[in-house]
């Protein structure tokens, strides 16, 4: 299997994978692009270009705080947590992406 | 298939408001983002040991870019951006646009002004407690009623407010006539209007002896004692009578009508019979009981008037009243100015028509020749829906800009049209372009833009964009466009016409009423009124003797030929009526005591006037007091009451009195009421009597009385002496100013001559509209044209033949317009009528003169155009595309 550009997913999901990534903590935005990158084998390679407007969008509707601090390597870098609304928004996208998920299935499962 | 959270309006409102927030703090966002992508790259940069490809590059920029829409709140944005695009258009193009922003705030400045008037005297409620409680009993009535009608019904509570009538106020440095109004004890209490100062009149105020008290008006109050607040208490001299000041009303406070300066308790005293049952009649008002409604009072009504008529101690027709019913008292207030108010506002509102097309016809034409600029605009990605908002932005910038402008015209137009009411009209002073009426133009030019702007808009944005690109100008599409013009611009013209059809026959009227032939020659005559109080005359050999000083010493004044006196002078706006006893016409309760307009003059009077004798003798002074009474009617009298005989030797007298007086001459009809009707409605006619002989309504020689004088030159000189010698008999006598009679006569016609004068710059607006509307379509015709033209001086089309066939194309839908405006016209013109004299409201010559004149419009308008089409250079034009 190749690589998938985010831009090529479903609609929405690059939001839930955001959120389901700052899930497990706190992470700065390449940490997020490495992480999916790592965690999907690969598959998944999120471009700034998707990620920074994703970020904001997710920062406009209140599911992400952002708050600067030293990173690793000592420079100053803008670390992403979940809030609660996040986590109530992961939880019915993550479901609704379960039952889409399950619709498609059916469809390629007919007899 | 997005699983987020429902957009409630909140939610959204919310979001704006962080985007608003964002936008704000932007500059320090943006300094933000660019560190975290600086932030991203180094990392990424390490990882993959400094080689970054150019498109990654690229990706980091438009990563900034898409964050940045995030932010922007975008339709705000856009909306700046359109408006300053907008008002770069406007910069490039000013003549259109003067053109389209005068236009708009004529149309919107008449429109405020004239709604201004509507909002506060026909809508705006009076300004007295529940107003919408209280009701007017149409018609006039006895003193007599006001007691009857409190005991019989039980719907209303009723009052008496008569129209007001002069009072000489005395004592107070110079002796002044002011207007006062009699009103019953209660009137203040139903009108609900509270005094200002001091306390109202209580009740039984209005019986005789308690009477002597007085409500002075704010003006009257500022003006005569300094707004003094310990007048309170003081005694004054009206009319001659001791009066105590008990209270102040406030300045708002204007019933009956703004020029009542005093209220006065109207006395109801039984025991007077002809103050009782005769004398004037008063107007009743009333307050709906609580619960009552408009329709019970007036099933009450009828039944209650046709008792009252049974108890009349003298036969009253069965008539009488019989009409009489409850209406609002905010319409009967209204009443007169009510219709021309609404005319005037229904022309106005034509001229904003006319306006908002000639601005669609302009923006359209502009529409076309910018399809370039659009298509242009289009093929880098610009939406229809895009470019329709960012036209109608246009349009709507526009309208507000004529909006703006009109607010002014229209405070201009306010004190115009404000000349033009009688000046006693309550509340026409307090009418003034308020916020409401300014929220309301804005309305009206947001609505006007997107009515005038829609067309246009929706015309340019369908491009075909190859052709439009390549050529610069469209044939397929654009010809819904130039007919829908063509119809616009039709019924611009029909409009006009029918404005102008109107003037024409406001005009006519006007030209016709200065022609009438008033029945007395004013030229040369000076008038002063000289008023002494009633009492004055008692005995009335006082007045007589007071008359006759004063006739002698103006026949000594130099520069005048002539002097006489007059109870009232023709169109002088008194109406001094008499119910008389008429020899041969014995009265029944069918047949009620006819009332003649009567006046009292000496005997140089119809000489002066050059009133023509048409029978028998004229008054002479030999008609003393002493001797046989005699009386001269007008030829109407004559021909209403002895039809076919001979008047002379007839008998006539007041109603009230008991010795006949002898008709012994017949003199020429005056219009003594309006140039436009010579006598009230009821009226048969006129009678005059010797001064020294007269009587009035209340049996008294009448005192108020006119000197004339025929003055051998009109300068000051001969007036100055006149006032001086008047107001040298006596220092109670109040004397008015000195006034030719030609300026009363060309004064009685003064409201409709500033109407007309309204109408007038209404239809020239509109005219000149129209003008520019036509030059503006067939201007375009031919820009669009260049290249057909020039290929038809090619094949060899004269230049005539160029030009008639521009022209035939304007006048086509000039024509059209011109029968459409002609018809809506023959329709319309009807409503005038009560403003019409001596024209019909389909006057063949009118229309046919505005045939004419709209038509000569057309020709001009077009003839510019048509005759530049002729001189396209067919070499340059067929080079063009």
């Amino acid at each position: 299997m190749g690589k998938l550009p985010a831009s090529e997913l479903l609609p929405g999901t690059l939001d839930l994978l955001i959120l389901r990534t700052l899930a497990t903590g706190e992470m700065h935005g390449y940490g997020i692009a490495q992480r999916l990158k790592q965690v999907s084998g690969e598959v998944l390679q999120v471009g700034e270009s998707s990620l920074y407007p994703a970020l904001q969008r997710l920062l406009l509707n209140d599911w992400v705080k952002a708050q600067w601090r030293a990173s690793e390597n000592n420079r100053r870098a803008r670390y992403y947590t979940l809030t609660a609304a996040g986590r109530k928004q992961l939880a019915a996208e993550r479901a609704e992406f379960t039952r889409v998920v399950g619709a498609i299935e059916k469809v390629l499962n007919m007899a | 298939m997005s699983p987020r959270t429902p957009n409630s309006p909140l939610r959204a409102l919310l979001r704006a408001g962080r985007r608003l927030l964002f936008r704000w703090r932007r500059e320090k966002l943006d300094r933000e983002l660019a560190e975290e992508l600086e932030f991203h790259l180094a990392l990424k940069r390490q990882a993959t040991g400094d080689r970054l490809s150019r498109m990654q590059m690229g990706n980091l920029t438009m990563a900034a870019e898409d964050c940045r829409d995030m932010w922007s709140f975008l339709r705000l944005e856009r909306l700046l951006q359109d408006i300053r695009y907008a008002a770069r258009m406007f910069r490039r193009t000013p003549g259109f646009t003067a053109i389209a922003i005068f236009s708009l705030a004529v149309g919107i400045g008449g429109n405020a002004a004239m709604f201004t008037l509507v909002n506060t005297l026909l809508v705006r409620p009076l300004p007295y407690r529940q107003p919408d409680r209280l009701v007017r009993i149409t018609g006039v009535f006895p003193r007599a009623a006001v007691p009857f009608f409190e005991r019989r019904n039980r719907t209303i509570d009723v009052a008496a407010v008569s129209p007001g009538s002069e009072f000489n106020l005395t004592g107070e440095g110079e002796a002044i006539r002011i207007v006062g109004s009699a009103v019953s004890a209660n009137a203040f209490s139903v009108l609900g209007a509270a005094v200002a100062r001091g306390r109202n009149f209580q009740s039984g105020e209005d019986s005789p002896g308690r009477d002597g008290v007085v409500i002075l008006s704010h003006s009257l109050w500022s003006t005569q004692f300094g707004g003094d607040p310990s007048v309170i208490g003081r005694v004054i001299l009206l009319n001659g009578m001791h009066r105590q000041i008990v209270g102040i009303m406030p300045a708002a406070f204007a019933y009956p009508s703004a020029q009542v300066q005093a209220w006065v308790p109207l006395r109801l005293d039984a025991s007077n019979f002809l103050e009782y049952w005769g004398g004037e009649f008063v107007p009743l008002v009333a307050r709906l009981r609580p619960g009552a409604t408009i329709a019970e009072a007036h099933r009450e009504i009828q039944p209650i008037i046709g008792e009252f008529r049974k108890t009349f101690p003298y036969p009253m027709s069965r008539d009488w009243n019989r009409d009489s019913t409850a209406i609002p008292l905010q319409r009967d207030l209204t009443g007169d100015i009510r219709g021309k108010l609404i005319i005037l506002l229904c022309s106005v509102g034509l001229v904003l028509l006319i306006a908002c097309a000639n601005v669609a016809s302009l923006l359209l034409s502009r529409a076309t020749t910018r399809r370039k600029e659009i298509a242009l605009r289009v093929a880098l990605g610009a939406g229809r829906l895009r470019i329709v908002r960012q036209l109608l932005t246009e349009s709507i910038l526009l309208a507000l800009a004529g909006g703006l402008l009109g607010i002014l015209i229209g405070t201009g137009a306010l004190s115009i049209f404000k000349s033009l009411l009688p000046s006693s009209t309550p509340g026409l002073a307090q009418a003034s372009i308020d916020w409401q009426i300014a929220a309301m133009v804005a309305g009206l030019a947001l609505v006007t833009g997107l009515a005038f702007g829609i067309a246009p808009a929706l015309s340019a944005s369908q491009v075909d964009l190859a052709q439009s690109i390549r050529t610069g100008s469209q044939r397929s599409t654009a010809a819904f466009w130039t007919r829908f013009r063509g119809g616009l611009i039709g019924a611009e013209v029909a409009l006009t016409v029918v404005l102008v059809v109107s003037a024409g026959l406001l005009i006519k009227s006007l030209y016709t009423l200065s022609e009438v032939h008033p029945g007395f020659q004013p030229q040369q005559i000076l008038t002063v009124r000289i008023s002494p109080n009633a009492s004055f005359c008692t005995p009335r050999q006082a007045c007589i003797a007071l008359y006759d000083r004063l006739l002698e010493g103006a026949r000594q004044v130099s520069g005048v030929a002539d002097a006489a006196v007059a109870s009232s002078v023709p169109l002088d706006a008194e109406q001094p009526d008499l119910a008389v006893d008429v020899q041969d016409h014995p009265k029944s309760a069918d047949f009620p005591a006819p009332m003649l307009w009567s006046g009292a003059v000496s005997p140089d009077y119809m000489n002066m006037l050059r009133i023509p004798l048409l029978a028998g003798r004229r008054i002479t002074v030999a008609d003393g007091p002493k001797s046989a009474k005699v009386i001269l009617i007008s030829a109407s009298t004559a021909r209403h009451f002895w039809p076919g005989q001979n008047p002379i030797g007839k008998h006539i007298k007041d109603a009230s009195e008991q010795d006949w007086r002898t008709v012994v001459g017949v003199v020429g009809d005056v219009r003594q009421y309006s140039l436009s009707k010579a006598m009230p409605d009821g009226i048969q006619g006129a009678i005059y009597m010797p001064y020294a002989q007269a009587v009035r309504d209340d049996g008294q020689i009448p005192a108020a009385m006119t000197l004339l004088v025929k003055a051998q030159t009109m300068n000051d000189a001969p007036a100055r002496e006149l006032r001086s010698l008047a107001q040298s008999q006596n220092p109670n006598v109040p004397v008015g100013q000195v006034q030719p009679l030609e300026e009363l006569v060309a004064g009685s016609i003064a409201n409709f001559r500033a109407t007309i004068r309204v109408f007038i710059s209404f239809a020239a607006a509109a005219i000149l509209l129209a003008a520019i509307g036509i030059y503006g379509l067939v201007s375009y015709w031919v820009s669009q044209r260049t290249y057909e033209i020039g290929l038809r001086v090619a094949i060899g089309a004269t230049r005539s033949r160029i030009v008639s066939m521009i022209l035939g194309q304007g006048l086509r839908v000039a024509l059209y317009g011109i029968v459409a405006g002609l018809i809506a016209a023959l329709a319309t013109t009807r409503f005038l009528a009560s403003l019409l004299y001596g024209v019909g409201a389909t006057d063949p010559l009118t229309f046919a003169a505005v045939t004419g004149l709209v038509l000569a419009v057309a020709i001009s308008a077009t003839s510019v155009p048509a005759w530049r089409a002729s001189r396209i250079d067919p070499i340059n034009s067929l080079r063009v595309d």
